[in-house]
């Protein structure tokens, strides 16, 4: 069957770069360069993974799982889960009958137990009383006006922006591809979800004042040695991230061998939490090109949604 | 020759062998799809948009009565299925689809696309089982 085969042939691709261990750092010398010198991180990548973004508490302080601890832990983690019919968890297509199913991916090569590394349990640390109660707000407001118009619903449904793009970018759900663009004194970075770029400048370029905020933040690079430095500022506080104005991200991209770029990343914002907080992850180099997303342009599901509320409105359901 | 057609509400459970996880998507699709009305609808393929961030098939559905209309189907994002090399000629017009899905929450002729084949049983794009076994060597 031709649908068949063609899973098939993807799945062997994805699982070459499945099972290795974390990598030693480069010394430099077997890593692609620019003409200038610079370790040449162009290209596509991967930030597919099964590693969760926080530990499962049972595994307490655990940082690496055994291979075949992970052997195990991925099998688990590769099967579409069950859900019941007739409930809101089954109203859902099957990931793996479009290709979005992670199994069909090709993922990255890490036996943490966590993406997130600081602090050592693998969590995400205490938020604050005031953001909390900040999240208390939003929730209530939601819970009263959630559905009245589109400007209410979440950014992913708006077409804005999903909770991994970045800074720190992390893994999407499905369609986890990134496209690295770069010169002597810019980077691009793109994910392929919601596609917008991110363009770092490393001339040197003063901060934005703070009165200028973003959805993306506001980035600034520089190298060190052949690491990629990234600071990126400027938040808006009114994602699903939480990071305030008056936080910041660092972010590390270090590029292991041809096809392996490691990425690390504190996020600082004692507005939000109540210490930083770290993490790091693999990219690995995938085939291109990359397709475009162009959310906007059938964004159907937000007019649908809305007009479902409306008829339940109408219907007194509501 | 195109077999009759029919629209009816699903009333057994657990008819699918493999259920989909809820897992990280453009939108909650309990918020656009009503889990209370399953559909499984049997039609001919009229127009295929693979756009973002949801590809969307349109069927022509002939009902009991000899009516014909048109159903939205909501598929997954066209991107991985690019990536796959299914593109929307492999979908063609004319061609007869059965679906599984639930149908959207206003009521109207759309449906989420959970599972999606030909009217002879064999997938449309990627077989729903077709995880291999070696997954998780």
């Amino acid at each position: 069957m031709k649908g068949s085969t063609i899973l098939s042939i993807a799945m062997v691709a994805g699982l070459v770069a499945v099972g290795a261990h974390v990598h030693a750092q480069s010394d430099g010398t077997d890593i692609p360069r620019t003409a200038s010198g610079r370790p040449d991180f162009q290209g596509h990548w991967s930030s597919a993974t099964v590693t969760p973004f926080t530990r499962p508490r049972n595994l307490g302080d655990k940082e690496f799982f055994t291979e075949e601890e992970f052997a195990e832990y991925e099998a688990g983690r590769l099967v579409e889960n069950e859900t019941q019919p007739n409930t809101a968890g089954d109203a859902h297509y099957v990931l793996s009958d479009f290709g979005l199913h992670n199994s069909q991916n090709t993922r990255a090569a890490t036996l943490r137990t966590s993406i997130i590394t600081y602090p050592s349990d693998g969590q995400l640390p205490p938020t604050t009383p005031e953001a909390d109660a900040i999240a208390a707000e939003r929730r209530a407001y939601d819970q009263e006006h959630a559905y009245d118009s589109a400007s209410n619903r979440p950014m992913t449904e708006r077409c804005i922006m999903w909770g991994h793009n970045g800074a720190p970018m992390l893994p999407a759900g499905d369609n986890s591809n990134n496209q690295i663009v770069q010169s002597d004194d810019h980077f691009v970075f793109i994910q392929e979800m919601m596609q917008e770029p991110r363009i770092v400048p490393l001339t040197g370029l003063d901060p934005l004042t703070p009165a200028i905020q973003q959805w993306y933040g506001s980035s600034r690079g520089e190298w060190d040695g052949d690491t990629l430095v990234i600071e990126t500022s400027n938040f808006t506080g009114l994602t699903n991230r939480n990071i305030t104005p008056s936080g910041k991200v660092t972010e590390r991209f270090s590029m292991i061998d041809y096809g392996t770029i490691l990425y690390q990343f504190t996020v600082d914002d004692p507005n939000t939490w109540t210490d930083t907080w770290s993490g790091e992850y693999t990219l690995t180099r995938v085939e291109g090109p990359m397709f475009e997303y162009a959310c906007h342009e059938g964004n159907y599901g937000l007019a649908n949604i809305l007009s479902g509320i409306r008829a339940e409105e109408a219907a007194g359901e509501r | 020759m195109i077999g009759m057609k029919r629209i009816h509400v699903i009333a057994a459970l657990g008819m699918l062998s493999l259920a989909a996880v809820a897992a990280r998507a453009h939108h909650a699709f309990a918020t656009e799809f009503d889990a209370e009305r399953p559909l499984e609808l049997q039609g001919v393929v009229s127009r295929v948009e693979m756009i973002n961030p949801h590809s969307w098939i349109h069927i022509d559905v002939t009902g009991d009565d000899g009516e014909t209309s048109t159903w939205m189907i909501e598929g997954g994002s066209p991107n991985a299925l690019y990536r796959r090399g299914i593109t929307k000629e492999s979908v063609p017009i004319g061609a007869e689809l059965y679906v599984f899905g639930y149908q959207a929450r206003d009521g109207g002729q759309r449906i989420v696309g959970r599972t999606i084949t030909f009217a002879d049983g064999s997938a449309l794009f990627f077989s729903g089982t077709a995880i291999p076994d070696d997954a998780a060597e």
